[in-house]
C-alpha cells in the first residue's frame, strides 16, 4: 500500500498556504520558490490549479540522474533525492513532465517533494481537498461508494418527493 | 539583507518619475515599532516626506504601495497591501486596501513597500524582479483597459508576474481610479490609480523569488496555526455560507436587517435583493464546482471570499471575473437594477476602466434620483432608478468623461452635485467627499457613526464594526464597550467605544498586513470569543472557539516585543498620524458627519422602517469620541498631551509649528 498527494483543481482555492508551508517546513523561512508544491494560478481564467511531484511509478527523473540521487524510498514510496549527492545537471528538471523539481541557486542542488516521510505539511494546511494525501489503492473505491451514495440519496429523495420540479 | 526585526524585507523602493532614478532606503526603527507597516507606515511617511502644500495630482505628491510584515508569511490572512497617498476625490488622506498576491511577490523580491513621486515625461511602469529594478517604456500600454495591460505585462515577463496596473478611467482624470492587482483585487476608494496615471506610470510589475524571516520560528507557527485554527472552527465561518457566497452573502442578509442601500439611500430594503443574490450569482455564473463554488482566496486565506463568475451567453456574454458585495450594491440595488447581468457587467467594466465601482455606482444612483425629481438634464438617456441600460451606458460615459453628466461624474457626485445646484445637495450621500459605501447609516448605528469619523470619509473600513450586527449576547457588549444597547443594530449606547476599539484593530491589521474579515465578520478577535462563551446562555463549545492572538502572532514574526494594549495603542497612534495628516490638508470639524438625509429622513418601509440617525445624538457621540481620541472638541485637532502620551511628540511638534494642534479649551483631552 502507498500512498500519494491527491492535486484537486476543483477544490483548490488558490491560496498557497500550502507553498508558504512546505517552504518553512523544509527551509524555516517563507518562499514559494523554495517551495516543492505549487499551485499555477490561472487569475485571468479564475482558476487555480495546485501541482507537485506525482512520485511516478517510473519517474524518468530516477533513470536519468546520472549520480544517482534519485531514489524511491521503500516506507513511503516518495521519490526522494540526495542534495548533497547532487550535481546540479538539472536533467532531472528536464524530464519531469509536471515541473515539480526546482533549483536552489545558493545550494547549487535541485530540490523536490518528499511526502515529509509519509506526513505531508501541505496537507495539514488545506482543509478543501485542494490537495489531499491517500492511499492509492483506495482512490477507487472511494470514488465507487460516492458514487453509489448519491444514487442512494437520490432514490430516497424519488421516493418522498422532493426533487421533483 | 537581513534587518533585525523579522517579517519585514527591511527596505522601501523609492521612485521618482521625474528623475527617472529608483532608489532604496532602509526602514527606521520607529516605522515598525510605532507605526507597525503597510497603512500605519504609510501616513508617517506621507506626514514626513510629503509638504502639505502639494496638490494631490501635483508631480510632488508621494502614493505608497506597501505590504505590512505579515504579508507573505504563512496566513492567515496575510494577502493585504495598503495603498495611500493625498486623494484627488475628497483632497484629504486617500487610503486603499486590496487582499491580493502582489503583495507578497514584493516582500519576496524584497521590499516592504514601493514609494513613487515625480512625474515621467513619457508613459512608463515599474518592474521589479528580485533586485533588478528597471522603469520600462508604457508608450504602447497607455489607453488600454486593465485586463489587457494585465495580461500583456505577464506576456512580456512570464506567467507568474503579479502585475498592479491602472486603466483609463485612471488616464482620463476620472478622479476616484483605482489600483487593480493581479485582474480583479481592487484598491480603489479614494482614487489613488488616478494618483498614479498622473504620474504617467501604467503599471507596478513584480517578480519575487526571495524568502522572508520570523523572528521565532517556533512561536510562529504555533500562532499562525492557532490563528488559522480559530476561523476554521468558528461558528461563522463553519456555516459555511460566508465561504460559498463570497461578500455577496451581504444582499440578502443586509436586505433582511434593513440595511442594504436601496435607489440612492431612499430606501434600505430592496424588493429586487434575490434577483442579485449570492445565492443568484452562485447558481446562474459561479464557475467552479461544490463545494466551493467559484471560492477563490487571497494569499494564505481560509475565507475564500473571492466569487470568480462568468457569464456564457445573452447580451453581456463573456463578461468574467471576480465580484464583491460593495459592487452589486452600488450598480444593484442603489440604482433600483435587479438584473444581475447587468449589474456583473458593469461591475466589470468599471474594473476594466479601473474606477471605485462604489463612487462610480453611487453617482449613478444619484442621477438617477435628480432625474425622478427632475433636477437634471439627462443628456438624452433614461436614466430612472432600475433602467439596467442606462446604468451601464453611464458607466462609459463617466470613464470616458463623455458628454456633460460623464464629465461631471467623472468627479465625483459631490462635485457633480456642486455644478448642477438646484438643491440636489440634499440626495448626496457623501462624507468628505467621499460616496457611502453598501449599509445604510439609519439602520446600523456604530456604522453610521463610523461614516461620520471615518479618516478616508464615508467607509465601514475604518472600522467594520459587524459586532452589532452579530446578534452578540448582551453582556459581551456591556463588558467591552459598557453598554448592553451596543449588541443593538438600532441602538447608539456603547457605539462610541465600540467603534473606537474596532477603528483601532482595523489599523492594527491594515498595518501589519491581515485582512478585516479576520476579526469582524467572524468574532474570532480577542477577547470576544471568549466573552462569548462567557455569556452565551447555550455555551459554544470553549475548546474550539477561541480568539486570533494579534499581539502574539506580530511578536513571533518581527521579535518586537508586544502585548495586547500596546497594539490597540498603536492603532490609536494610526488613527492619530491619519487625523494629523487630515487637518494639515485643510479638514474641518464640520466636515464629521453625515449626509442630511440621513439626519432627517427616516426610513420609509423594511425591517428599519422608521429609523433615523438622530442629529442630537450624533453631536453627543462626537464628543465622546474626541474625548476617547484625544482630539479638540471645536477644531477637532489632535491636542498636544495625547499625542505626547502616544509617543508621537514629532508629530505634535510639526503641526505646532503650523498652528494645528488643538488648543484644549475648556475641553476633556486625552482620554
Amino acid at each position: 500500500m502507498t500512498k500519494k498527494l491527491f492535486f484537486n483543481p476543483a477544490r483548490c482555492t488558490g491560496c498557497r498556504a500550502c507553498e508558504v508551508a512546505c517552504s518553512f517546513k523544509k527551509e524555516k523561512v517563507f518562499s514559494p520558490e523554495l517551495s516543492r508544491m505549487r499551485v499555477v494560478k490561472l487569475d485571468e481564467e479564475g482558476v487555480d490549479i495546485p501541482t507537485g511531484c506525482e512520485h511516478c511509478e517510473g519517474a524518468p527523473c530516477i533513470l536519468i540522474c546520472p549520480v544517482r540521487a534519485i531514489r524511491r524510498k521503500a516506507e513511503t514510496g516518495a521519490v526522494v533525492l540526495d542534495g548533497s549527492a547532487c550535481i546540479g545537471c538539472k536533467q532531472c528538471m528536464v524530464v519531469c513532465p509536471f515541473g515539480a523539481i526546482h533549483f536552489d541557486p545558493t545550494r547549487k542542488a535541485v530540490f523536490k517533494c518528499d511526502l515529509c516521510d509519509g506526513d505531508p505539511e501541505c496537507v495539514k494546511w488545506c482543509f478543501t481537498g485542494g490537495v489531499s494525501f491517500g492511499e492509492t489503492a483506495e482512490l477507487p473505491a472511494g470514488k465507487r461508494h460516492r458514487t453509489a451514495h448519491r444514487h442512494l440519496k437520490a432514490q430516497a429523495e424519488a421516493r418522498t418527493g422532493r426533487g421533483k420540479a | 539583507m537581513t534587518f533585525k526585526y523579522g517579517g519585514y524585507a527591511g527596505q522601501l523602493l523609492f521612485a521618482d518619475l521625474s528623475k527617472g532614478t529608483v532608489k532604496r532606503i532602509p526602514l527606521e526603527k520607529e516605522w515598525c515599532t510605532h507605526y507597525l507597516g503597510g497603512r500605519g507606515r504609510d501616513a508617517k511617511l506621507l506626514f514626513e516626506k510629503q509638504d502639505p502644500s502639494v496638490g494631490p495630482l501635483d508631480p510632488e505628491a508621494h502614493i505608497c504601495i506597501s505590504p505590512g510584515p505579515l504579508t507573505g508569511l504563512l496566513g492567515p490572512t496575510t494577502g493585504r497591501v495598503n495603498v495611500a497617498g493625498r486623494s484627488p476625490l475628497t483632497t484629504i488622506y486617500g487610503n486603499s486596501n486590496a487582499g491580493t498576491n502582489w503583495g507578497p511577490e514584493l516582500k519576496f523580491a524584497g521590499y516592504d513597500g514601493v514609494v513613487i513621486t515625480g512625474r515621467s515625461s513619457t508613459p512608463v511602469y515599474l518592474h521589479i524582479h528580485d533586485s533588478d529594478v528597471k522603469l520600462l517604456d508604457a508608450g504602447k500600454l497607455w489607453g488600454e483597459g486593465v485586463f489587457e495591460t494585465t495580461a500583456r505585462i505577464l506576456e512580456e515577463h512570464g506567467p507568474e508576474t503579479k502585475v498592479a496596473a491602472v486603466g483609463p478611467a485612471a488616464e482620463h482624470g476620472v478622479l476616484f481610479g483605482s489600483v487593480i492587482f493581479d485582474f480583479w483585487d481592487a484598491a480603489a476608494r479614494t482614487g489613488l490609480g488616478t494618483v498614479l496615471a498622473s504620474k504617467n506610470l501604467k503599471a507596478v510589475s513584480v517578480r519575487g523569488t526571495g524568502a522572508i524571516r520570523v523572528a521565532d520560528p517556533e512561536g510562529y507557527y504555533e500562532t499562525a496555526r492557532d490563528g488559522w485554527q480559530a476561523i476554521l472552527d468558528d461558528p461563522g465561518f463553519k456555516t459555511g455560507e460566508h465561504s460559498a457566497l463570497g461578500t455577496s452573502i451581504c444582499v440578502n442578509w443586509g436586505n433582511a436587517q434593513g440595511w442594504l442601500p436601496t435607489r440612492n439611500f431612499k430606501e434600505s430594503f430592496f424588493e429586487g435583493a434575490d434577483k442579485i443574490s449570492g445565492e443568484e450569482f452562485r447558481d446562474l455564473y459561479s464557475t467552479k464546482e461544490a463545494p466551493i463554488p467559484a471560492g477563490r482566496a487571497c494569499f494564505s486565506c481560509p475565507n475564500r471570499c473571492k466569487r470568480f463568475g462568468r457569464i456564457e451567453e445573452g447580451k453581456y456574454a463573456g463578461t468574467k471575473g471576480n465580484i464583491e458585495f460593495e459592487g452589486v450594491s452600488a450598480f444593484g440595488s442603489k440604482c433600483g437594477v435587479d438584473d444581475l447581468a447587468a449589474v456583473f457587467h458593469a461591475y466589470m467594466l468599471a474594473n476594466d476602466y479601473g474606477m471605485d465601482c462604489i463612487s462610480c455606482g453611487n453617482t449613478i444612483a444619484f442621477y438617477m434620483e435628480l432625474a425622478e425629481k427632475g433636477l437634471l438634464e439627462t443628456d438624452g438617456l433614461d436614466l430612472r432608478f432600475g433602467n439596467a441600460d442606462a446604468m451601464v451606458e453611464m458607466v462609459h460615459r463617466i470613464a470616458n468623461r463623455e458628454g456633460r453628466l460623464g464629465e461631471l461624474g467623472a468627479q465625483g457626485s459631490e462635485r457633480a452635485a456642486r455644478a448642477i445646484g438646484k438643491g440636489s445637495e440634499a440626495y448626496l450621500n457623501t462624507v468628505k467627499g467621499l460616496e457611502t459605501i453598501a449599509c445604510d447609516p439609519r439602520a446600523s448605528k456604530a456604522f453610521g457613526f463610523g461614516y461620520a469619523v471615518a479618516s478616508r470619509g464615508s467607509d465601514h473600513l475604518r472600522a467594520h464594526p459587524v459586532f452589532e450586527m452579530l446578534k452578540m449576547p448582551e453582556g459581551v457588549g456591556e463588558e467591552l464597550f459598557g453598554s448592553k444597547e451596543s449588541v443593538d443594530l438600532r441602538k447608539y449606547g456603547g457605539k462610541v467605544r465600540l467603534l473606537a476599539w474596532h477603528e483601532n484593530i482595523a489599523a492594527v491589521t491594515d498595518s501589519i498586513g491581515s485582512c478585516r474579515f479576520m476579526h469582524a465578520s467572524y468574532y474570532a478577535e480577542y477577547p470576544v470569543p471568549e466573552l462569548v462563551n462567557k455569556y452565551a446562555k447555550r455555551k459554544k463549545d470553549p475548546s474550539n472557539i477561541h480568539s486570533i492572538k494579534y499581539h502574539k502572532w506580530f511578536e513571533a514574526a518581527t521579535g518586537i516585543p508586544m502585548t495586547y494594549e500596546k497594539l490597540l495603542e498603536a492603532g490609536d497612534r494610526v488613527i492619530n498620524i491619519e487625523r494629523a495628516l487630515n487637518v494639515q490638508w485643510g479638514l474641518k470639524r464640520s466636515q464629521d458627519t453625515l449626509p442630511p438625509r440621513f439626519l432627517k429622513e427616516p426610513i420609509p418601509k423594511g425591517p428599519a422602517k422608521g429609523e433615523l440617525f438622530d442629529p442630537v445624538k450624533l453631536e453627543e457621540m462626537l464628543r465622546e469620541y474626541y474625548t476617547l481620541r484625544g482630539w479638540d472638541q471645536e477644531s477637532g485637532h489632535p491636542l498636544e498631551e495625547h499625542l505626547k502620551k502616544l509617543d508621537m511628540a514629532d508629530v505634535a511638534a510639526c503641526l505646532g509649528k503650523r498652528g494645528l494642534l488643538g488648543s484644549g479649551k475648556g475641553t476633556s483631552g486625552g482620554a
